[in-house]
């Protein structure tokens, strides 16, 4: 299958084997430094390094794990896209699907389908935009984003949001099953299902073509712009079922419930070694790269320096994993 | 007599075609047409003092926004200027003491030196180790958070009285009368984006400026042509900085206050800004000035809702409108003229 | 007087070496030519010595001094100029921005734009008369910006300049006065070092020429003492002892039937192309020459439906189509190997895997999942058809050479149904051998399957030994048609330039 190499030479490659394929190895990295994260801490704060402690992370790194699955899927396309409006997007369906289930499993199927709707209404708009009006992805789903919150905010506006979540959502994102948290039934499907659409069907491997040269792809007979199109689409039907998930795990739904996801999501896509501009990387490497970012903020939240110490570690540890990761110093 | 009328409506009607149709043009059309909107809901629009608060509520953005532009064409994207606004805030009213005048100085110094810091860490990460600006400058917002709260943990701090200068001139004991009075029409907001924009002027005319836009323009062209292009990049994010730092003044002067969180939403109204206004994120191209016309735009829109009685609540909900619209009209021009 | 004196340069890029054993001598005042294949080493040599690369071992001795440049910038301050091929020009500066772009003059912190103008239009009268230099880069013609790179690296006033293929991009009448003006700079002290794929430009304007093959330097012409003997050179060139000869016409036996393939009508509302129509046999190599430029590119683009814009209606075995967009021709057989293979041919990250099967995922008949091993072992059988120099399906494009990366340009459409081939100037830039190995294989295609070809070259030479028929192109139309015993390279070019 294909691969993709960066410019710098990965010095971690003889640390992992040759045998491993070479777009594994990075990400191989990644769960590496995530485990050094959990011993680590381990030993500085006591009960960190528990089975719960990491479930726990797991499972809050499953929502960034699947917000990334929309970015990665607008981001591999290439063109610079990428897409800031799932956040709220999520937020919206959560909103306006609290009340219609109103705590019941009758109308869950109405739920999913106001999702379903809503998130193609976004994907849409954000497709025909970007892909056709060839406005910028940044700015378009910017905007949209700062639309949808508007939506949210006059959907809201003085009156507290009612109703709540069906059973079924709860169990699914809350739940543990055991020590188990539930939502990884679904984090773990999805993952198999888009990890072989991306390398086995032809859809992943027209989206890597048309993010690695948009004018090979063209002359190859591919629609461009209707393939980056369709991946907004996606992406906003993929955000939009998230949020259904985000009402199950908090039980309400609130402004800015979605808001927060949005850029670790796409830092989770750049640490797991996606580039930018597309063309290459693995769902496999954002799932890592989420769960490291969800340790490394528990970590620091643990280590208790206060909600400034936690942000000021989050950006500089970050700000090194990138010029690992994602620099590219010229090589002479 | 008709024949002559008739052909200068066709001609102007395809000059004001042609003129929509580039995206600097039509953003400085659609400043033009909010302004008279603008002024003629709000009904003391050319009173002195309403000017003056005009000038005062806009400030910030617009030199956020010059900075944004500035970091924009040489190639970058700032994710954390609003949070380095903040931290700015913050360290300003932490070093400051209210009954002690020269801590104010100590303040001036120390805040400028923390902000060509932020300039020259995002500079390192965007020019020297080629992160992708965009995801670099997001990990670098959450640097100046932390510290940001860590100075203060909530908003509040200390301001030395004189300060206030930079607000509004005439609520300081000991500035002279002349100042005083210069102060009722020209508020020191106006004076700090004066400022900003003779700071551009002269760096754009200099080897710095070319290269800034060379660099954006083809990176890998300007190092082959032996230009330092991390040093470039860096000095882009410098200057950004020290607009930051102009509007963490104002910002003090007027509140006295800093506050971590403060920032947060200015920094991607920055990039609407600079967007609106007609540079392309791109880099490499359109006038820093530009991003000034952009930030009006962007607050005539939200003057407008507010004096047309649209609820708070949709304010977000216009404003992401019109960003669409402002871009979206000369790209559909573009699109039809290709198509012809 | 020596200038420049390269020993045992080497140099590999993370595994795979470009230079072994790289020597070079120059001297001042004198025009010293680069000869060698794609991957033969000279381009890394050229830049090397500008300093854009480092070099893992060797010596450069320049001006008598031992030198290690760390980056181009200090070798320009040394003197030392470098004209690229891709080009260093910034598309949104102004062309007297570009040519002092990394050198301006300053009066106190301002630029010193008159000066800046003046040295342009100063060399830019010379070299490309009526150019406006205040005109933005990107608004220029190919030909144009490469003048434009020429100027600037001349604007340096450097004592060795380094042209590393100047003339690609160039129409016969700008190849003359770039010359004339070497000439000149030769003249006055300049040490020039000149490297082209075309051999009658080195053997025209050089003094004496070094040749590289497989990373290494191996052999040194002085044309002043020595013979210009071409055979020779190519013999250096290719390594080989048994050497075709290259004036030979080569067609082998005509095509038997002149059974009509394609009629194609050509409607275009662009400048760079009018409305043209031609006819395709069955077996035909259908050539199309002219100066740089002239539309060809274009006319390919709009025969494979890849032009918007352009519509073109064509006739294929008796159907009538009209080919909007790039699947209208693939459908049908119309396949396109487009004129820049790194930036229109390939995904130069993905592997040679990858860029084979992609084509394929256009059809909308395709099923969802890819059929991996039945892929994998018609890629195989390509590599091996096309002798593909590879170590394994899953390398990266981007390690292969010119030549090879360009049979997998070709190769990626051998499973389809090819009727028609479009080759946009395929030999460019690619080494002799597999030049050979390309167009014999295109001809046996044509030959016994049948399969008619649109070959552009921009190299006459190249058309004349290969092509059956020609048509010339000047200024989007075809204004000649060579068949048979006319097709000569001097008759095409010919044919190029009186159109004027």
């Amino acid at each position: 299958m294909e691969t993709f190499l960066k410019k710098t030479s990965p010095w971690y490659g003889w640390i992992l084997g040759s045998w491993f394929p070479v777009q594994y190895r990075k990400a191989f990295a990644i769960l590496l430094l995530t485990v050094l994260l959990y011993v680590g801490g381990g030993v500085i704060v006591p009960g960190f390094l528990t089975l719960e402690q990491i479930l726990l992370t797991l499972k809050l790194a499953s929502f960034i794990a699947l917000f990334g699955l929309c970015q990665m899927i607008v981001i591999v396309a290439g063109g610079g896209g990428l897409d800031l409006s799932v956040g709220y997007t999520a937020t919206l369906t959560a909103v306006l699907t609290a009340s219609i289930m109103d705590g019941r499993n009758a109308y869950l199927w109405v739920a999913l389908l106001v999702a379903l709707v809503l998130g193609l209404l976004v994907g849409l708009a954000n497709g025909v935009l970007t892909s056709y009006l060839k406005l910028p992805p940044l700015v378009v789903t910017l905007a949209m984003a700062d639309i949808l919150q508007g939506i949210v905010n006059a959907y809201v506006a003085g009156k507290a949001i009612t109703g709540r979540p069906s059973p079924v959502l709860v169990t699914l994102a809350a739940k543990l099953t055991g020590v188990f948290p539930n939502i990884l039934f679904v984090l773990i499907p999805v993952a198999v299902l888009a990890i072989l659409v991306f390398e086995r069907t032809k859809w992943g491997q027209v989206l890597f073509g048309v993010g690695a040269n948009e004018r090979t792809a063209y002359l190859c007979g591919i629609d461009v712009k209707k393939v980056r199109f369709l991946t907004f689409v996606a992406s906003g039907i993929l955000a939009s079922l998230i949020g259904l998930l985000l009402l199950g795990n908090m039980g309400i739904a609130f402004k800015d419930m979605g808001s927060n996801y949005v850029m670790p999501s796409i830092a989770a896509v750049v640490v797991g070694g996606v580039p930018l501009t597309g063309g290459g990387g693995s769902y496999f490497g954002v799932i890592l790269g989420s769960i490291f970012l969800q340790t490394l903020i528990n970590l620091l939240t643990a280590l208790g320096l206060g909600d400034a110490g936690k942000w000021l570690g989050f950006g500089i540890i970050l700000f090194a994993m990138l010029s690992v990761y994602a620099g590219n110093r010229r090589s002479r | 007599m008709d024949a002559a009328r008739k052909s200068i409506v066709v001609l102007s009607f395809e000059v004001l075609k042609r003129a929509l149709l580039q995206p600097e043009t039509s953003s400085l059309l659609m400043f033009f047409v909010l302004f008279g909107i603008t002024a003629i809901l709000q009904k003391n629009f050319f009173e002195a003092k309403s000017i003056v608060r005009t000038i005062n509520s806009f400030a910030p953005l617009i030199l956020l926004a010059m900075g944004q532009a500035i970091v924009v064409v040489s190639g970058g994207i700032d994710l954390s200027s609003g949070a380095a606004l903040s931290l700015l805030t913050c360290v300003l009213t932490t070093v400051m003491r209210r009954d002690d005048p020269v801590t104010g100085v100590y303040a001036l110094i120390i805040a400028f030196l923390v902000a060509l810091g932020t300039g020259v860490v995002n500079g390192l990460g965007i020019g020297y180790l080629r992160i992708p600006p965009v995801i670099v400058t997001f990990a670098t917002s959450y640097a100046w958070l932390g510290i940001a709260l860590f100075l203060r943990p909530t908003p509040g701090g200390e301001s030395v009285p004189w300060f206030r200068v930079f607000y509004n001139m005439r609520v300081v004991e000991g500035v002279p009368e002349v100042l005083k009075s210069l102060g009722n029409y020209v508020p020191p907001a106006l004076l700090l984006i004066v400022g900003a924009c003779v700071l551009w002027y002269v760096v754009s005319r200099t080897r710095t400026g070319r290269y800034i836009y060379a660099v954006g323009s083809n990176i890998e062209s300007a190092y082959v042509s032996g230009i330092n292009t991390g040093k470039t990049q860096m000095l882009a994010c410098m200057l950004n900085a020290i607009l930051i730092f102009l509007a963490a003044l104002f910002f003090v002067g007027q509140n006295q206050t800093g506050d971590a969180r403060m920032g947060g939403p200015l920094t991607l109204r920055s990039i609407a800004a600079v967007v609106v206004g007609g540079i392309a994120l791109s880099g490499g191209r359109g006038s820093v000035y530009l991003a000034i016309v952009g930030a009006l735009i962007l607050g005539f829109v939200g003057r407008i809702i507010f004096f047309a009685n649209v609820p708070n609540a949709y304010q977000t909900l216009v404003s992401g409108i019109i960003v669409i619209a402002a871009i979206a009209g000369p790209a559909y021009a573009t699109l039809r003229r290709e198509l012809r | 007087m020596v200038i420049l004196e390269a020993r045992g340069v080497r140099k590999s890029f993370g595994g795979v070496v470009a230079l072994s054993d790289g020597n070079l001598r120059c001297q001042q005042g004198k025009i010293t030519g680069l000869l060698g294949a794609n991957g033969s080493g000279k381009s890394t040599m050229s830049k090397i010595i500008a300093g854009v690369y480092r070099p893992d071992g060797g010596e450069i001795w320049y001006k008598g001094r031992l030198v290690h440049y760390r980056n181009p910038s200090e070798a320009k301050r040394d003197g030392i100029a470098l004209v690229f091929q891709n080009l260093s020009l910034v598309p949104d500066l102004t062309v007297w921005q570009n040519v002092v772009l990394g050198m301006e003059k300053s009066r106190g912190i301002f630029l010193d734009n008159q000066e800046a103008k003046r040295i342009a239009r100063d060399i830019l009268s010379k070299l490309l008369p009526g150019l406006d230099i205040t005109k933005k880069v990107y608004e220029l013609g190919p030909g144009e910006m490469q003048i434009v790179e020429i100027a600037k690296a001349i604007a340096e006033k450097p004592q060795l300049l380094i042209l590393d293929e100047p003339t690609a991009a160039l129409e016969h009448t700008q190849v003359k006065s770039l010359f004339a003006y070497m000439r000149a700079l030769a003249e006055s002290g300049v040490a020039i070092v000149f490297t082209s794929h075309r051999l009658w430009e080195v053997m025209e304007i050089c003094d004496d020429v070094t040749i590289f093959r497989n990373g290494a330097t191996v052999a040194y012409i002085d044309f002043n003492r020595e013979e210009k003997d071409p055979e020779t050179i190519i013999g250096h060139i290719t390594g080989e002892t048994v050497r075709p000869s290259l004036a030979e016409r080569t067609s082998g036996e005509k095509p038997e039937s002149c059974e009509v393939l394609l009629r194609a009508r050509v409607r275009s509302r662009v400048k760079s192309l009018r409305d043209v129509s031609l006819e395709l046999a069955k077996g035909e190599i259908l050539g199309i020459g002219g100066l740089a430029g002239q539309g060809q590119n274009e006319l390919l683009y709009a025969l494979a439906g890849s032009f918007p814009g352009v519509q073109c209606e064509v006739e294929i075995e008796g159907r009538k189509i009209v080919l909007r967009r790039p699947q209208d021709a693939i459908q049908n057989g119309i396949l396109l190997v487009p004129g820049d293979r790194q930036k229109e041919g390939l995904f130069l990250e993905h592997s040679v895997y990858s860029n084979m099967v992609f084509p394929k995922f256009g059809s909308p008949r395709h099923p969802v999942i890819i059929p991996g091993k039945k892929y994998r072992e018609e890629c195989e059988d390509i590599v091996r058809l096309l002798s593909i120099k590879v170590s394994s399906l899953d390398a990266p494009v981007s390690t292969l050479s010119g030549g090879n990366q360009q049979k997998v340009v070709v190769g990626k459409w051998l499973s389809f149904d090819v009727k028609v081939f479009l080759l946009a100037d395929p030999a460019k830039g690619v080494d002799i051998g597999a030049k050979r190995d390309l167009y014999e294989y295109i001809r046996r295609l044509a030959r016994e399957r049948g399969i008619g070809v649109v070959l552009y070259a921009s190299d006459h030479e190249e058309l004349a030994q290969y092509a059956d028929r020609v048509l010339v192109m000047y200024e989007g139309d075809i204004v000649a048609t060579l068949t048979g015993e006319d097709i000569s390279e001097e008759a095409i070019t010919a044919a190029s330039v009186r159109a004027r």
